[in-house]
């Protein structure tokens, strides 16, 4: 029964963090990159500071984001020890992680500057 | 590559699912720990630190089973869940489990064993090199049947003008009957003599030793080597590997055993076993009757195989025949179509014309053995749909709890295809079963049939098919009908849920039910009367207290004047046994495997144009055959001790033949010849009555007999009319041979009424009526079963509303009729729909049936009656139930 409830909202879940999913990846990729290994609360953290708290995450959504990652080869995770002496899982970049990254950026940037492009033109004649 | 590493990694995760839902717990909870410690550093109260921290990282649980979602399969995890979930409901009602399972083993398994019979008979290719690139020739006329039998000259010339298109022509010369001899003693053995390039043509390998070389065969009495068949080894050669290189003798002539055929190879007509395999040129030194066998171009006793070469296609394959056709010695070659066929199993022997008729008898007993699967389907679909009425509660309390609609059907497809599998189990295991009886049907003779139905990759694909559609089938209404429910309703309503639109469908699924089993039980009537049919028919002859024993000479190495004399002297002394009333030899008796058949040049006779050529069965017989028979003279005389080689050659033909041939007549005087010996022209002597000569299917085919001294066979029946038991004589008679010549093969030592029980006698039939009527009794039991099922459900339903009705004054005896009634209206529609059905295979079954009609009324209103009032028993029960209701009990009951 629990997982018949269970089974449906995740399915609505799954819609809605599809879009999102990208993005995060990417900024997740990006925080690792800058920050070096770092744990699921230390990315968060980063992501919301970066964002100027623009961006609300719930935390919990980040964990699925890591496990796709981890699943595709782009981080890799481990046990350690976090600052304040706290048992934590530390997520590593991996060698094809910085390539997803760099790909990634790549695209987002060409998106980026073709809608800011299409906006822009857009302005002009109206 | 990523996503196969994704994927392959969650579907890891299915085997450990424990130990990561723990350490996504740890992960979470040390998320939650840095928070908590990160807002008390900020100077938050501890109880408003963890609130924080909890609002922040969001649903922990939905974070979870995204998790979940995104680590392993759900699709594969729900399934495990479904299976585990259907089998404790399974097993929670173990009594409807055991019924729904048995009905749909037997449901499976009549339609395994059927199918397995089918797949031996007609689909199973022959175990060789690429069967569908080998051909047979066929040579096929306009007015005559087609022959698949050549010259040895017509096969070189063949084999020499089709080089472009057939990358091998071989010839056979199908089943020969040797005597093989181990050391002492002599054991017949059937023989295909092989051009050289046989087994490679077929792209064989040899289990043991080595096949016939291509450079063996061509030269008579050159290769002295026999290849034997796997069964033959095994079971007369005691499986001894040192046989290879062993001398016997067959028919007496010194021989050498080189190889062992594969297993599963046995021979290219795949219904009988072929034990021997020697080179063409054996034949002349073996077989009497293939002395001149390389040079004689009128006596066709070859068959001819050829394997096309590559990229050649069937269509290439005719106008090259044609041409080669008019290049052949065989008479009448004008007319000639020379034909590829394709060599199927169960073709060369048994002729082209048997393959529809097997297919037609298969189809129409897979027909009927799905119509019993389907019978069974509909049960279960019922069954089902009554314990889904019970679990709408259930089922609404898994909707209410947010399961979508997919995932219910899911569930509860989930379930019927677990009974389907089991049934498919109990189906495949009733299968074998059924097989192992059919393979012990006793064939009433020594001939090495291969009644093999082992269960191949077909067989298993067929049950698996029909086990999945099945659970399909029964699953899909039910599943679709309860989750279309409305929960409210159910949920508020109590579980009283209206039932009209069910309760119709319901009704439907019996009324088909009782159809399909109508259909079921007038095929097995008419399959059953026709049975009867074919026991009480005119055979012609008497076949009480006549035992026949067939010899064979020339297996002992007799030539043809030492056997002539040998039957001679045999003759004489069986007369003299004590209790023998005649005795008389004939090349063959009715109803056996041999059976004789010319063409004819006929004087006074015209062929007209349409009308097939002249040609008639014939036996060669002995004085007193007819006494044996009991057929009688009806004009001339029989046959006498003075009709010898020397004399006139004389003939006695039936009344079919003079009717036919001399528009009845007096024959008495007149003459015919075989087209195969046109110099000696045959006087008819006499007329017999007609009677059913080779098989029983036909009475008014024209046949004559001509006296077995005047022409030569080496294998011939000595057949006893007895004063009592015929069996008893059995031992004396073999003993009368052994003293005559202790190395004569004795075999189908056998009483006629054995005999007529084979395949060209009532085997068929018996066979036909008992699967048929199992297939008959299968569907009663199964209709039986669901108008009962299905009325008292009904009946049960509505225990309120009878409460109500006998509480306002309605008669007990109003409640049956009402109830009653209901079952009336269903079987009624019932009965009509089946006997419509029965009416739609009536053609196809009508090909089968001996002495009765395809629309037999009388078998017709039978099947209809006994359905008609088993079912209404099966009703009765219920209304009776129903009328005894205690209204107070009833109304109380809400």
């Amino acid at each position: 029964m629990n997982s018949n409830r269970s089974d449906k909202t995740s399915g609505k879940a799954e819609d809605k963090a599809d879009v999102q999913q990208g993005t995060l990846a990417l900024m997740i990729l990006k925080t690792l990159e800058s920050m070096g290994p770092l744990h699921g609360y230390g990315i968060a953290r980063r992501i919301e500071q970066i964002s100027n708290h623009l961006l609300s995450l719930n935390y919990g959504t980040l964990y699925p984001a890591l496990l796709k990652l981890e699943q595709e080869g782009s981080v890799a995770s481990d046990w350690g020890v976090s600052d304040n002496n706290r048992k934590a899982k530390y997520y590593t970049l991996t060698r094809a992680g910085r390539r997803q990254l760099a790909r990634e950026t790549h695209e987002w940037e060409q998106t980026a500057a073709i809608v800011a492009r299409f906006l822009s033109s857009e302005g002009e004649h109206s | 590559m990523r996503q196969l590493r994704a994927w392959f990694l969650r579907l890891t995760t299915l085997f450990n699912k424990r130990r990561n839902d723990g350490e996504l717990a740890a992960e979470l909870e040390s998320h939650l720990r840095m928070h908590i410690d990160e807002n008390l550093d900020r100077g938050m109260a501890p109880a408003e630190a963890r609130r924080q921290a909890l609002i922040k990282l969001g649903g922990v649980e939905q974070a979870k089973e995204q998790y979940r979602a995104r680590r392993g399969v759900p699709l594969l995890e729900t399934l495990a869940q479904d299976v585990r979930y259907g089998l404790r409901v399974l097993g929670k009602s173990p009594g409807f489990t055991a019924v729904a399972v048995l009905t749909l083993a037997l449901g499976i398994g009549a339609n395994t064993a059927i199918f397995s019979l089918v797949d031996w008979l007609i689909l199973r290719p022959l175990p060789i090199a690429q069967p569908s690139r080998v051909v047979f020739l066929e040579a096929s006329y306009k007015d005559r049947n087609p022959g698949t039998q050549f010259s040895y000259p017509d096969f070189q010339r063949i084999q020499e003008q089709t080089g472009n298109i057939f990358a091998g022509t071989a010839a056979i010369q199908m089943f020969q009957m040797d005597g093989l001899s181990v050391g002492g003693g002599s054991t017949p053995i059937w023989t295909n003599y092989v051009s050289g390039n046989f087994f490679e043509l077929l792209g064989i390998k040899p289990a043991l030793g080595r096949f016939i070389l291509p450079s063996e065969g061509g030269v008579a009495g050159a290769d002295p080597v026999l290849v034997v068949s796997y069964a033959f080894w095994k079971s007369r050669l005691g499986g001894d590997p040192a046989v290879i290189g062993k001398k016997v003798s067959v028919n007496g002539q010194p021989v050498t055993i080189v190889g062992v055929a594969p297993k599963n190879f046995h021979g290219v007509e795949a219904s009988l076993d072929t034990q021997g395999y020697m080179p063409l040129g054996m034949a002349p030194v073996l077989q009497d009757a293939s002395k001149d066998f390389f040079t004689d171009a009128k006596s066709s006793s070859v068959v001819l195989i050829a394997r096309l070469k590559d990229a050649v296609t069937f269509q290439e394959v005719q106008p090259e025949l044609q041409v080669v056709s008019q290049h052949l010695s065989t008479p009448n070659r004008g007319d000639m179509t020379l034909l590829a066929q394709p060599l199927e199993a169960a073709s060369l022997v048994t002729g082209p014309a048997v393959r529809p008729a097997l297919k037609l008898a298969s189809s129409l007993f897979l027909i009927l053995a799905i119509a019993v699967l389907v019978l069974a389907c509909m049960n279960i679909a019922n069954l089902c749909l009554v314990r889904v009425a019970a679990r709408q509660r259930e089922v609404a309390m898994r909707a209410a709890l947010g399961a979508t609609r997919g995932r219910l059907i899911r569930q509860l497809l989930t379930e019927s295809l677990l009974l389907a599998a089991f049934g498919c189990v109990g189906g495949l295991l009733l299968g074998i079963a059924a097989n192992g009886a059919f393979s012990s049907i006793p064939l009433g003779s020594s001939l090495p049939f291969v009644l093999d139905f082992h269960f191949d990759w077909r067989v298993f694909a067929d049950a698996l098919t029909m086990a999945a559609l099945t659970g399909f089938l029964v699953g899909i209404t039910p599943a679709l009908r309860v989750s279309r429910t409305d929960l409210n309703e159910i949920l508020h309503e109590g579980g009283r849920a209206a039932t009209a639109g069910r309760q119709r469908f319901r009704n439907t699924l019996v009324g088909a039910q009782v159809a399909g089993s109508l259909m079921l039980l007038i095929v097995a009537g008419l399959f059953v009367r026709s049975l009867e049919n074919a026991h009480r028919s005119d055979l012609g002859f008497d076949p009480s207290n006549v035992l026949n024993v067939s010899i064979d000479p020339h297996e002992a190495g007799y030539q043809q004047a030492q056997a002539r004399e040998f039957q001679k002297q045999l003759l004489l002394r069986a007369r003299s046994l004590p209790g023998v009333v005649s005795a008389s030899f004939a090349w063959s008796v009715p109803m056996s495997y041999q059976s004789y058949y010319s063409p004819l040049k006929i004087e006074g006779y015209q062929t007209r144009a349409g009308e097939p050529a002249p040609a008639a069965g014939f036996n060669a017989v002995s004085t007193d055959y007819f006494a044996t028979m009991r057929i009688p003279l009806l004009q001339g005389r029989d046959f006498q001790e003075s009709d010898s080689e020397n004399s006139q050659r004389v003939a006695i033909v039936n009344q079919n033949f003079v009717d036919l041939y001399w528009h009845g007549q007096n024959p008495i005087g007149r003459h015919f010849s075989t087209t195969g010996d046109p110099g000696h022209a045959i006087d008819v002597v006499g007329v017999v009555k007609n009677s059913r000569d080779s098989d029983i299917f036909t009475n008014n085919d024209p046949f004559y007999y001509v006296p077995m001294f005047q022409t030569y066979n080496s294998v011939v029946t000595l057949q006893l009319k007895t004063v009592s038991s015929p069996e008893a004589l059995a031992p004396a008679l073999v003993n009368l041979v052994h003293a005559l010549e202790p190395a004569m093969p004795v075999f189908d030592v056998q009483t006629m009424t054995a005999e007529l029980g084979g395949l060209n006698g009532l085997l068929l039939f018996q066979f036909a009526a008992v699967l048929a009527g199992a297939l008959g009794i299968l569907g009663l039991i199964l209709a039986l079963v669901g108008v009962y099922g299905v009325i008292s459900y009904a009946a049960s339903q509505r225990t309120h509303e009878i409460g109500i009705r006998l509480a306002l004054g309605a008669q007990p005896s109003q409640i049956l009729r009402m109830i009653f009634g209901q079952g009336l209206v269903i079987i009624g529609m019932g009965v009509l729909a089946g006997i419509l059905a029965a009416g739609a295979l009536a053609r196809l079954v009508g090909n089968f049936l001996f002495g009765v009609a395809a629309f037999d009324p009388l078998t017709y209103a039978s099947a209809a009656l006994v359905l008609a009032v088993v079912a209404l028993l099966a009703c009765y029960i219920p209304a009776r139930r129903a009328m005894r209701v205690d209204p107070m009990v009833a109304l109380r009951y809400e």
